[in-house]
């Protein structure tokens, strides 16, 4: 049996507690009615800003969960940018030393074929100024022989050509002359 | 010195040497006086130094002529050299000469000889020069060392080289 069947029953004082630690009966109504009034009360007049409120706190707890979500995304895609960018680092640097080996390997040939051309060009001039001075030498040599045979020819000449040769060759020549019409 | 005036000294001379009636003897003695100076440099410096005066550039040419040559070619080179002309002396007398040789209808035959020719050889010359260029000559003979040997005639533009030297030249180049 509940208390207002007992209270109803007459059985209990409702001024009167059943219980040290229970209020009286009638304190009990009273009290709970005013309670329930209160509450429906709070209810009705503070519910929708309660209400409100912790729709504010869950938007703007959603935002932030969006916000750092957001914040987490770009973060990470930054992060990937970064990994990418060290990535094509690595590969520039791949290429620029793979270009640097091929600048340096060019440079290289061209300058052992540089070199080659230019001792194949010395070697050619320095056959070219042998045989220039040997030819030299050789028409030197022509030259001084020469010089020597027509000094002994003038001597031989000189002593060769006496009275009787000179009357000869002029004789010779009055004959070749008259013969020749 | 013009032309002109080169033929007109030529013609001067020419006609002073046929009024005196020596042209044949003046015309040889200048020629051989116009070869001496050809090939000689003192004397050519002699006859055309400008700083020596006329009378004593006349006076070397009678003092190298005086006694072996006429006194009209003494006088005529005399004169030429004294109108300043000196230099053109040689181109003056070869003038005269090829016109004395033309009017006795004559083609003149420089011979050059390293020895003197006999008169025996000039004439055989003569006769072979004739016959060889088809025109009588008019020999000139010039004693030239640098021949060596044999003779060398020049009759206008025809040039006979007999000479050594020439051979010689050829056989130098040669070697």
């Amino acid at each position: 049996m509940n208390l207002f069947a007992v209270i109803a029953a007459g059985e209990i004082d409702p001024a009167r507690s059943i219980h040290w630690l229970w209020p009286a009966a009638a304190e009990l109504i009273y009290g709970s009615l005013a309670s329930i009034l209160i509450f429906g009360l709070l209810y009705k007049f503070a519910g929708p800003a309660v209400r409100k409120a912790m729709a504010d706190r869950t938007a703007k707890i959603q935002g932030e969960l969006d916000a750092s979500a957001e914040a987490r995304s770009s973060a990470e895609s930054e992060a990937a940018d970064i990994r990418r960018a060290a990535g094509d680092i690595a590969s520039e640097r791949q290429r620029l030393l793979a270009d640097a080996d091929a600048q340096a390997e060019a440079l290289l040939s061209d300058g052992r074929a540089r070199l080659a051309a230019e001792i194949a060009d010395l070697e050619a001039r320095a056959e070219a100024d042998q045989a220039a001075a040997a030819s030299r030498v050789g028409d030197e040599l022509r030259t001084e022989i020469s010089r020597l045979a027509a000094e002994v020819s003038d001597r031989l000449l000189a002593d060769t050509l006496d009275d009787s040769a000179q009357q000869a060759l002029i004789e010779s020549f009055i004959q070749k002359v008259g013969s020749s019409s | 010195m013009s032309e002109a005036r080169i033929e007109g000294y030529a013609r001067a001379l020419f006609e002073i040497a046929r009024a005196e009636g020596t042209l044949d003897e003046v015309e040889d003695e200048l020629f051989r006086f116009a070869r001496s100076y050809e090939s000689s440099d003192a004397l050519r410096n002699a006859l055309t130094d400008e700083m020596v005066p006329i009378e004593r550039r006349q006076g070397v040419v009678e003092t190298l002529l005086g006694a072996q040559a006429t006194a009209t070619t003494v006088q005529l080179v005399s004169m030429v050299v004294g109108s300043g002309r000196g230099r053109d002396l040689p181109a003056i007398i070869d003038r005269l000469v090829a016109r004395a040789s033309q009017s006795k209808d004559l083609a003149v035959a420089e011979v050059r000889s390293a020895v003197a020719l006999t008169d025996d050889q000039q004439a055989r010359l003569r006769a072979a020069l004739a016959n060889a260029t088809g025109h009588e000559v008019n020999l000139k003979v010039v004693i030239d060392p640098s021949v060596v040997g044999g003779l060398v005639a020049t009759v206008g533009d025809t040039v006979i080289d007999g000479s050594v030297r020439t051979r010689v030249d050829q056989l130098k180049s040669r070697l």
